[in-house]
């Protein structure tokens, strides 16, 4: 069991160093982690922060034992019946500890545990002879035979059985119901196994029931990297980032996609889900290849910057549009705003039509492009590699003097990265100063990045203080932008 | 097999009940999973005639819902033009085994007098059942003679 801080500012630098040292920390209790706090300074500046754990399967399964077991004894009510409390209350024990001494009986109607006391019917009267026929299959058995729950619906032990069978094999676990007509009561996982002989599907049970507990606990979620069988713990769940150190899948707690900030989790489902509708569109007009403004030559984007130099005529340009470069190495980057028509609402509404196209492709366009800068940023990184490697092997310093370059590499990738997940959130923004102090700071921070991925591809160890500087600016940028608008 | 005893049982109640909305209940001697009879409603534009439904058991019955359709073409917000239709207490997730058929027919009976157009199977239809409702009846009356069976006279 391991436990990680997600530290934003040091990623890549030293995860690695974090995972290892972490094996002390032999603890997960939630309620029990100010021994961290003494270690290591609050994060509480850093909006990116977010304190989580990775359990295994095991460790998950104690901590869903123990809330169980401290309801069962602050209530002095059977585990199984415990464990259906807290998962359709979503495991606010506080809450159902506070409604059980205010109305027991109420709680558990409420929770379709118990009957309401007007639809208690009694099977054992309405069976009639002392060999009544079960009223699923038409079976004649004896009276004491039939089982039945709280709403007294009484069955054969067979048909139970058999609807266990079939509702485990369609993946009901917690949510299995009375057979009796209309009937919402809930089966307790003590009635299913007292009844349940089929030791396959016992186990099948207790499997699935352990994914749908999971599921359902708002601080728990399961690792969605490929084959990875961890389980993410997180006391305060947010839509912050979490990186797996099994698979090193990184992603958002709350949502479980790709890690989104300063867009929220429902935004940028709006936003993929559009891009995936327009794709077609959007892919015809963002090519991979342009012309020079000045020479028309043909050039292909071949790195991550969007600072670009024509190989023939030398002119410095910029990748989004196309203009002089010179322009926007000073204070304001205009590049990264959109220019909607002033006079929009009095056009046509085939006008309005391409304007609303243009707009998306606009931020369609930058979004795009930051995320295959990214992937080139990768070669970057590969080529840096090598780079140290050829200088180590002429004796022009050692591994650890050209480290900063890797580190500035990581941190270009970093703020790209949260430069991408702007222009979503760019894109839905209402119209207004916001919008305007938001484009402000997020064109400081594509200035930056750009500036940052320029000098990252021609770095030598003269440049270190330069290049170190830059960092600095970059993620000071990237940090200012998520503390006014990352929502927690 | 437990769905034998339990539909033999069920097709005796049935037909000794003799409803007045569903009649005429045919069962293969050979399948007794597999039902067909005729849906009279009482409702306009539905009361000019009658339709052919069939009712396919599942070889888990009752543990697993039947299945509904409708063999005669109906012009019907909430059954599509396979004769599909969305009965919520036949859907996997309501489904309960001490539900009889019945009890299935009364509310898909139910479902036909009294369309539901908040959840269509045919949105058009649906349409024009909420925004023009005299079209809706004089369209659905129409198609009614034109495809529907006869009504037993009694």
């Amino acid at each position: 069991m391991k436990r990680q801080l997600s530290d934003p500012a040091s990623d890549g630098s030293d995860v690695s160093e974090d995972m290892e040292d972490d094996d002390e920390y032999a603890h997960y209790y939630y309620d029990n982690t100010d021994d961290l706090d003494i270690d290591k300074p609050k994060k509480s500046d850093d909006p990116e922060y977010f304190e989580y754990t990775i359990l295994q399967v095991e460790d998950a399964e104690r901590l869903l034992n123990e809330e169980i077991e401290a309801l069962c004894s602050a209530l002095k009510v059977p585990p199984s019946l415990a464990k259906m409390l807290l998962h359709i209350h979503d495991w606010q024990r506080e809450l159902i500890i506070e409604k059980y001494q205010q109305d027991a009986e109420g709680l558990l109607v409420e929770s379709n545990i118990n009957s309401e006391k007007k639809a208690l019917v009694n099977d054992k009267d309405t069976l009639t002879g002392s060999n009544p026929a079960c009223p699923v299959c038409a079976d004649n058995y004896p009276r004491d035979k039939f089982l039945g729950l709280t709403c007294g619906h009484s069955f054969c032990p067979n048909c139970w059985d058999m609807h266990f069978r079939v509702q485990i094999q369609q993946g009901v676990t917690m949510g299995i119901e009375c057979m009796g007509q209309k009937c919402k009561v809930l089966v307790p996982e003590s009635f299913l196994y007292s009844v349940l002989t089929d030791s396959k599907l016992r186990d099948k049970f207790s499997k699935l029931c352990f994914k749908d507990l999971i599921q359902g606990h708002p601080k728990l979620r399961f690792c969605p990297g490929p084959n990875c069988s961890v389980i993410i713990f997180a006391k305060e769940p947010r839509a912050k980032k979490v990186e797996c150190s099994l698979c090193k899948s990184t992603y958002c707690f709350k949502c479980g996609i790709e890690y989104h900030a300063p867009t929220d989790c429902d935004v940028i489902k709006k936003w993929l889900t559009k891009c995936a509708d327009d794709s077609e569109t959007a892919n015809y007009i963002s090519a991979h290849t342009k012309d020079c403004p000045k020479c028309h030559v043909c050039i292909e984007k071949n790195g991550g910057c969007n600072h670009m130099q024509c190989s023939k005529c030398k002119f410095d340009f910029c990748w989004m549009c196309l203009g002089d470069w010179k322009s926007h190495g000073s204070e304001y980057y205009e590049c990264s705003r959109y220019k909607e028509n002033p006079n929009i609402a009095n056009e046509s509404v085939h006008v309005q039509a391409r304007e609303a196209l243009k707009k998306y492709l606009f931020y369609f366009e930058r979004w795009e492009n930051h995320a295959k800068s990214l992937q080139l940023e990768e070669q970057t990184l590969q080529k840096i590699t090598s780079r140290i490697q050829a200088k180590v092997m002429e004796n022009e310093g050692t591994w650890i003097d050209w480290q900063y370059l890797l580190n500035a590499a990581a941190l270009l990738k970093k703020c790209r990265y949260t430069l991408q997940y702007t222009y979503p959130y760019a894109y839905y923004m209402d119209k207004g100063g916001r919008k305007q102090l938001f484009e402000y700071q997020q064109a400081q921070l594509e200035a930056e990045v750009e500036n940052l991925s320029w000098k990252v591809e021609r770095a030598e160890i003269t440049d270190r203080g330069d290049l170190e500087n830059q960092m600095d600016i970059a993620e000071k940028r990237r940090q200012t932008l998520l503390k006014d608008f990352l929502e927690v | 097999m437990a769905a034998t005893k339990r539909l033999t049982r069920e097709l005796e109640e049935l037909r000794k009940s003799a409803l007045k909305s569903f009649r005429d209940i045919v069962v293969d001697e050979s399948n007794i999973l597999n039902w067909h009879g005729l849906l009279v409603p009482d409702n306009p534009p539905y009361n000019k005639g009658a339709f052919r439904i069939e009712i396919a058991f599942p070889a888990e019955y009752p543990f697993k819902p039947p299945k509904v359709t409708f063999k005669t073409k109906i012009y019907h917000p909430n059954v599509d033009e396979k004769g599909q239709v969305c009965l919520p207490i036949i859907s996997a997730e309501n489904w309960k085994p001490a539900t009889k058929t019945d009890q299935v027919v009364n509310s898909l009976v139910a479902l036909i007098n009294d369309p539901e157009p908040e959840h269509p199977l045919r949105a058009d239809l649906a349409e024009e059942y909420t925004k023009d409702k005299k079209k809706f009846f004089k369209n659905a009356e129409e198609f009614t003679k034109k495809h529907s069976e006869k009504r037993p006279c009694d």
